[in-house]
């Protein structure tokens, strides 16, 4: 009974402890994970430089972190393909802080280099299925993707005009699994898209080239090459608390952009963020 | 002092039962609960989709609002029987042969073997399915992809195996001795005793155990995900990429927007996974007692 | 009259422990042969070597010859189902498979080929009369051999070792577990079957050996002591350790 006592308040007390930061210095940023990379290393220099906020980043998706900007739940949206037309019309406010190239993969002992935007939408509609039809080897084509409300997957089918007409060997949930199946089909016909950041350095596969162009920072900010999205911050048109909107102020400024690049991908500091109301 | 020590006593053997009354009451509540949860969440988007339309609709394309759930329930059913009509023969050999007549060294290894392929964690499973047996079901049958329904089903009665294993064997040893004896003095092999005697003697204990089997493949998710392509299409053959009940909800949970029909659709997939499974569970118990009968 | 089985110096170790010391004993043709003598004295091992039972005993080891019409059964070209065939036993404790009354007594010629209904009909309800109990089951061949009585249970049994045609019937302590009706009616059975069976008994019950049996042998600590005519042993034993245990001095 004594040790009751004595334990309770104790663990009431580092409950409220471990909440510490004080819910007036967090700032919460949520949604797409294929933008893990950039905010984990923005919160983190942000956390540095200024020890008393805490960013906190979360997944769930670029169709949650809408939502999540929509209710309030969290300050920043986080969404790896642009606002929708219905998402447009809840008084929503897309900056677009950086562009993320999405990498299109194949084996590594495959001949074939190159591919235009057309063959490349034909491969995953299933229009071509042999790679002897785009210059390659007689090899069965077997398109990799990722499931349904990925936003690798909506960057991808928007940026080919593939969507709802992909037609998928296998859908797996992450892009690591996406890489390990291109690597791993043993005929060597498998095909997958991905991130650039999680593609670069990786052994057994190799990128092609779309249209001619590489997928490189510069064709990516110049748009040669096609297959890109936006990483975008959702946030409400009523304004945001002094410090998410200091830290999202940052974000998008030339400051971060080194760090945008570290993380993979291409910083768009020089532009404008644009507007959209109600 | 000796009726105070008496009260107290008799407060704590109070004490005590009301606690093991309490657990019996979480296990039950919980049950209650996650059933009571599943149809309030689950039946919302089978109404507005329409029962005939979900559970016969053999498209599942949720962004243009199709939302038929036949080829997860045909793979469900597919890769779960496949599983088991692989994995209980297997199962039960080898438990006849742990019970029987292994050389004890042999015993001991084979049992230590199964122990661990029971421990390891789903994931790894999935993880060394895709790195291992989808190219090697690519190769062997030159096929454009090695994740398939046939993957699938490989991967699953490998991880029945120990259940089937564990409870086949006890049920064999508990085969009364004297039954075999008499079948060896009538001038039978002791192969033949195994499997005309020990084996039906012992038949409500293999029903079990086949039933743990059907349990663990109806349920399992995360070792299958990654080698059987996971795409929505009706099981056509073991070739196909397929999706099950259990990993068509894992694969978009985390992207159907809250409050959303695609979500709530997702809950009914649960919905009638949680009432297959129960169907499966009623019906093995129904045979297991009618073998036991005889 | 011929031997039907002869033992020869037989000796059987279970591990270290030597359970039978150079026994050799004749088992006379359509005789019924008691084995008699206290607990742990070796008469059922002994029993279990004439159709090679001891062999599902782990850690058993076995010197010297059983000679079966004239072939030593240990011989490396002698087929050990086959013997089992030939030689039946019957257990202490009644044994039926978990099956009906007709599976249990169809195990046997099933196991050795025979699969036309017509011919396994015949032979259950040979060997059920052979038995002394068609007429209680006849009706019910299709129930489990479980629900009948220990008696009945035990008959069962011995259709079961009959359907297959033996030629010499083993039976360890078959009555011990039963209650003195089934008991009689079983010792009734077997001054019958002994027309056409050679009969080894193994029971602790002097009074059954001399009820039944025509031939007798005295088992103590593992070798045998005495053996001849029922009535001799009985009346003038040779050894004085076979008139003390005769007499209840020890047991």
């Amino acid at each position: 009974m004594k040790l009751c006592k004595a334990v309770l308040p104790a663990l009431i007390l580092s409950l409220s402890l471990s909440a510490c930061g004080g819910p007036g210095n967090r700032v919460t940023a949520l949604g797409s994970s294929s933008m893990d990379g950039v905010m984990g290393i923005l919160a983190e220099q942000y956390g540095l430089d200024h020890p008393d906020v805490v960013v906190s980043v979360e997944g769930g998706g670029s169709s949650a972190g809408v939502e999540a900007a929509i209710t309030g739940d969290a300050h920043i949206g986080l969404s790896s393909r642009r606002l929708k037309g219905a998402e447009r019309e809840r008084g929503l406010v897309e900056t677009i802080v950086a562009l993320d190239g999405i990498a299109i993969i194949v084996s590594e002992d495959n001949p074939v280099d190159n591919l235009t935007a057309q063959q490349l939408a034909d491969v995953y509609t299933g229009a071509v299925t042999n790679w002897a039809q785009v210059g390659g080897a007689d090899v069965p084509i077997a398109p990799v993707g990722r499931e349904a409300g990925s936003g690798t997957r909506d960057g991808f089918e928007q940026a080919t005009g593939t969507e709802g007409r992909c037609v998928l060997t296998q859908e797996l949930i992450s892009t690591g699994a996406v890489v390990e199946a291109v690597r791993g089909n043993t005929a060597g016909g498998a095909v997958g898209y991905a991130s650039l950041s999680a593609v670069e350095g990786q052994k057994g596969i190799k990128l092609v080239t779309i249209d001619g162009a590489a997928c490189t920072e510069q064709a990516v900010l110049d748009g040669s090459y096609p297959v890109q999205r936006p990483f975008v911050l959702v946030t409400r048109q009523e304004g945001l608390t002094e410090p998410a909107r200091s830290f999202f102020a940052w974000a998008v400024s030339p400051q971060a952009a080194q760090l945008i690049r570290r993380a993979g991908a291409v910083p768009t500091a020089q532009e404008e963020g644009e507007e959209h109301g109600a | 002092m000796a009726h105070e020590k008496m009260l107290s006593r008799k407060r704590m053997e109070g004490a005590i039962k009301a606690l093991f009354f309490l657990c019996g009451l979480t296990a039950v509540g919980a049950v209650l609960f996650i059933s009571v949860y599943l149809v309030c969440a689950g039946t919302p988007a089978i109404q507005e989709i329409g029962l005939a339309r979900f559970v016969l609709g053999d498209a599942w394309n949720p962004q243009q609002e199709q939302y038929g759930i036949l080829p997860f329930l045909l793979t469900s059913v597919a890769g779960t029987g496949g599983a088991v009509l692989l994995g209980v023969p297997m199962g039960v050999l080898t438990a006849l042969f742990l019970a029987k007549t292994a050389p004890p060294r042999w015993a001991g290894a084979i049992r230590a073997a199964v122990a661990l392929l029971a421990g390891i964690p789903s994931v790894v499973y999935g993880l060394v399915g895709m790195v291992v047996l989808v190219p090697a079901v690519q190769r062997a049958f030159s096929l454009p992809s090695g994740a398939n329904l046939l993957s699938a089903v490989l991967v699953l009665s490998v991880m029945i195996l120990p259940s089937i294993v564990r409870v086949a064997e006890t049920a064999l040893r508990a085969v009364p001795r004297e039954y075999e004896e008499a079948s060896l003095a009538l001038g039978a092999t002791p192969t033949e005793t195994m499997f005309r005697v020990s084996l039906p003697a012992a038949r409500s204990g293999v029903a079990t155990a086949a039933a743990l089997g059907v349990g663990r493949a109806l349920g399992e998710a995360m070792a299958i995900i990654m080698v059987s392509g996971n795409v929505a299409n009706l099981p056509a053959g073991p070739f196909t990429a397929v999706r099950f009940l259990t990993t068509a909800i894992a694969s978009e949970m985390n992207y159907a927007p809250m409050g959303s029909l695609w979500r709530r659709a997702l809950f009914s997939i649960g919905l009638v996974l949680f009432l297959f499974i129960m169907l499966v569970n009623a019906a093995l118990h129904a045979v297991i007692r009618g073998a036991g009968e005889d | 009259m011929e031997a039907v089985l002869r033992t020869r110096a037989l000796s059987l170790w279970y591990g270290s422990a030597q359970a039978l010391k150079g026994v050799s004993l004749d088992v006379p043709e359509n005789r019924v042969t008691a084995l008699i003598g206290p607990s742990g004295c070796g008469k059922s091992t002994f029993l279990k070597t004439l159709d090679r039972m001891t062999e599902v005993i782990p850690g058993v080891r076995v010197e010297g010859e059983i000679l079966y019409r004239g072939r030593n059964i240990f011989d490396a070209a002698v087929d050990v189902t086959t013997l089992r065939r030939q030689v039946g036993m019957v257990f202490q404790k009644p044994n039926p498979f978990p099956m009906s009354i007709y599976d249990n007594v169809a195990y046997g010629p099933r196991t050795h080929g025979i699969r036309r209904h017509g011919e396994l009909d015949a032979i259950v309800e040979k060997s059920l009369r052979q038995a002394a109990i068609w007429d209680e089951v006849k009706d019910r061949l299709k129930r489990s051999a479980l629900s009948l009585s220990g008696g009945q249970q035990q008959r069962i049994c011995i259709a079961r070792a009959l359907a297959v045609e033996p030629d010499v019937l083993l039976m360890d302590e078959a009555t011990s577990a039963l209650d003195p009706i089934s008991t009689s009616k079983i010792e009734e059975l077997i001054a019958q079957l002994r027309q056409r069976y050679t009969i080894v008994i193994v029971t602790h019950n002097m009074q059954q050996a001399v009820r039944v049996s025509d031939q007798c042998a005295f088992f103590l600590q593992g070798e045998l002591v005495e053996a001849g005519d029922t009535q001799a042993v009985f009346s003038a034993p040779r050894d004085p350790r076979t008139e003390n245990y005769i007499t209840g001095r020890f047991g």
